[in-house]
């Protein structure tokens, strides 16, 4: 039943994903002549987990699984380039090139997403969830106990740095650099993948696993594929970030990365990179610019409020048997609000599913299948 | 390094007490998850947020009044106080999560209502520990008695005893409402098919509402219990109990009763004694931390070989 949204989806100009893309490419290649090294910090991270991101998307937005231990395959990613790439890891003597660590990384996740999904993915989504968040937790704790490979929570650094041609990649800007590659060439495969047979298969498993079983499709074989997708971009991201961090530590890989790369894929839109990447840049980009001194000394212009709204809470105290506490000031709003990020994504995961359950960037398919009402009939004219 | 066996009888005993412990935790709350599962085949994944506030109910009451100074009579009557208000906040936080994150979305795609309940767990736990608590742990007053009573070769404190009698008798309770009252017999009409149940004239959203608000009372009592055995309470305190619950409610067969019950004190006792028995093979020293491990390799396992629970005979579409 056609409604005023999908006529005008069809109606309206999209620019086409390459240009999406390239003009990612474009701001990113950009910004590195004009921003200095924090901000290029910030947009590295961005990067990194818009990159992951693309991958849980193919998890959840395009197979609909819902996977809340991508975190493990991170650690995996990061561990493998740790382990065989710094001379400190207990377990390996000597080191091997990164340019050989990051395939074996990449294809470790995979095998352990196909590992861990092998049991679970015949059985009903719901139990994927609390599976993979388990499983999440089991690779945190083995890391945290397994001293002898990984260090304990001591954790490994000295990792040795990707070399290329000129000499070897330590500065941020090449590291925003590496990133910026690895998030175009996960674009472009995921896109290419989604726009395939396997992609268009994800999609009717996504939409009715019955109807799509019955159709021929082999459920299993094809969520099978969509996980280690994902768990394989979840390892590539971490063997981006193990270098550039220079320390692997269990802490690092808790339950709150998982939650971020949800977050930023349902709010941004499942199903649709430009929508994760924006979701990044919201989640990730604007906790980090909170915390920078820039947003501090704006801030700081703020102060006349700060001492407005503490007198006034001063005569509420004194007036009643509140005792409010006081606003700090003004120059550390920045890094309070950023303490409090977790706060609002998980407000933010709510709210965009009671209100907006296709993301602010939503995927037209994806935001037809989540605004339509399935169980109501349709009866008579709308 | 330990050497098979080398425990005496009076250290398995104790750890057979300490499983029964932890399992009697984790059988309230699974209660819950098993609970609104058959109602609304929906794992309320905020549920473990559900029990912490429970305990921060407790503990708030308990400090009220008094706090390390309460003694003799009062001290039964402070913590009946707080079982009591916890079960109220609870409830109160269950039903405010119904209301605002699932109802708005039972009947969007399968996905939508989960990532909610992610949400809301997000949200509480980190509104806790971050908002108000600045990641620091708050700490139950130690007033329960101590002292242990000798019971074969196994010395059980009385706060245990506390515990795991009034676990039970929480739990009996439950069941009998839910068999033996007119509302228990709406809840299992609604398990059984939703819109039959609308047809018999069964008011299915206050139904799904009670049973919400019944298993949140189960959560806020365990949290009490949980501060008074551990003390120490924080905003994500109720991630891990949380899932091992589910786990239990997964190992009893979801949606069934009994079998959170039996699921919850069969994963409490497998942590425990299962970790000891696997640290009396030469040359294994598992840490603490092994246990949760040995919760979530369980789950995994039951999933694969009984996904409907180890101890049911009959087939659902559930798993």
């Amino acid at each position: 039943m056609p409604n005023a949204r999908t006529l005008r989806g069809r109606t309206s100009l999209k620019l086409p994903e390459w240009g999406q893309a390239l003009i990612f490419l474009g701001v990113g290649l950009v910004s590195l002549l004009f921003l200095d090294a924090t901000w290029i910090r910030m947009l590295f991270l961005v990067t990194l987990y818009a990159t992951l991101g693309m991958g849980l998307n193919v998890v959840v937005g395009l197979a609909g699984l819902l996977d809340l231990g991508f975190v493990a395959f991170f650690a995996t990613g990061a561990y493998v380039v740790a382990i065989w790439g710094a001379p400190i890891s207990p377990a390996v003597t000597g080191t091997t090139d990164f340019w050989i660590l990051l395939p074996m990384a990449v294809l470790a996740g995979a095998g352990i997403g196909l590992l861990l999904g092998l049991p679970v993915l015949p059985l009903r989504g719901d139990y994927l969830a609390i599976v993979t968040l388990g499983f999440g937790e089991i690779i945190r704790i083995l890391a945290l106990n397994m001293d002898n490979f990984t260090r304990g929570s001591s954790g490994i650094f000295a990792i040795d740095k990707p070399q290329y041609g000129l000499g070897q990649v330590d500065h941020v800007n090449e590291f925003f650099v590496m990133v910026l590659i690895a998030a175009m060439i996960v674009w472009f495969v995921t896109s290419r993948l989604r726009d395939s047979r396997v992609g268009r298969a994800w999609e009717a498993i996504r939409e009715d696993e019955d109807v799509a079983a019955g159709m021929g499709i082999d459920t299993t074989k094809y969520k099978l594929m969509a996980f280690a997708t994902g768990a394989a971009i979840g390892a590539l991201g971490g063997a981006i970030y193990a270098p550039f961090i220079d320390f692997v530590a269990p802490q690092s890989f808790s339950l709150i990365v998982s939650i971020n790369v949800l977050a930023l894929v349902i709010i941004g839109g499942m199903g649709n990179t430009t929508g994760v990447i924006a979701g990044a840049a919201i989640l990730i980009g604007v906790p980090e610019i909170l915390q920078f001194d820039e947003t501090a000394n704006l801030l700081a212009r703020f102060g006349w409020l700060r001492d407005a709204a503490n007198t006034s809470i001063d005569g509420l105290n004194a007036l009643t048997t509140l005792d409010i506490t006081k606003l700090p000031p003004a120059e550390e709003w920045g890094d309070k609000l950023a303490l409090y990020r977790f706060i609002v994504f998980g407000a933010l995961l709510v709210l965009v599913m009671v209100l907006r359950p296709s993301g602010l960037f939503p995927s037209r398919r994806r935001q037809l299948e989540f605004d339509s009402e399935p169980t109501e009939p349709v009866t008579g004219g709308v | 390094m330990t050497v098979l066996f080398l425990a005496s009888p009076e250290f398995w005993a104790d750890q057979f007490v300490n499983g029964m412990t932890t399992g009697s935790i984790y059988a309230l709350i699974a209660l819950g998850y098993t609970m609104v599962y058959g109602v609304l085949q929906l794992i309320n994944f905020a549920h473990g947020e559900v029990f912490m506030v429970g305990a921060f109910a407790g503990y708030g009451v308990l400090t009220a009044l008094g706090g390390d100074e309460i003694s003799g009579a009062m001290i039964a009557l402070s913590i009946l106080i707080a079982l009591l208000v916890a079960g109220v906040a609870s409830m109160g936080t269950a039903l405010a999560i119904e209301r605002v994150a699932y109802r708005p979305l039972r009947h969007a795609p399968r996905l939508a209502p989960l990532i909610s309940a992610i949400g809301v767990s997000v949200f509480l736990s980190h509104l806790v520990d971050d908002g108000f608590l600045s990641g620091e742990a708050k700490f139950y007053p130690t007033i329960f008695p101590t002292g242990d009573l000798a019971l074969g070769p196994a010395a059980i404190t009385y706060l245990q005893i506390f515990l795991i009698g009034s676990s039970l008798a929480m739990m009996f309770l439950l069941y009998w409402t839910v068999q033996k009252t007119k509302i228990g017999r709406s809840i299992r009409a609604v398990s059984e098919s939703r819109d039959n149940a609308s047809l018999m004239g069964i008011n299915v959203n206050r139904t799904i509402v009670v049973t919400f608000a019944l298993g949140a009372i189960m959560a806020g009592f365990a949290g009490v219990l949980y501060g008074l055995f551990y003390s120490s309470i924080r905003g994500s305190m109720g991630f891990l109990p949380g899932v091992k619950a589910f786990t239990a409610a997964v190992l009893g067969g979801i949606g069934s009763i009994q079998g959170a019950v039996i699921g919850g004190y069969f994963l409490g006792l497998t942590e425990t004694v299962g970790r000891e028995l696997l640290n009396e093979i030469p040359g294994v020293n598992l840490p603490n931390q092994w246990k949760d491990v040995v919760a979530f390799s369980l789950l995994v396992l039951v999933l694969i070989f009984r996904p409907t629970g180890i101890f049911r005979q009959r087939a659902t579409k559930r798993a």
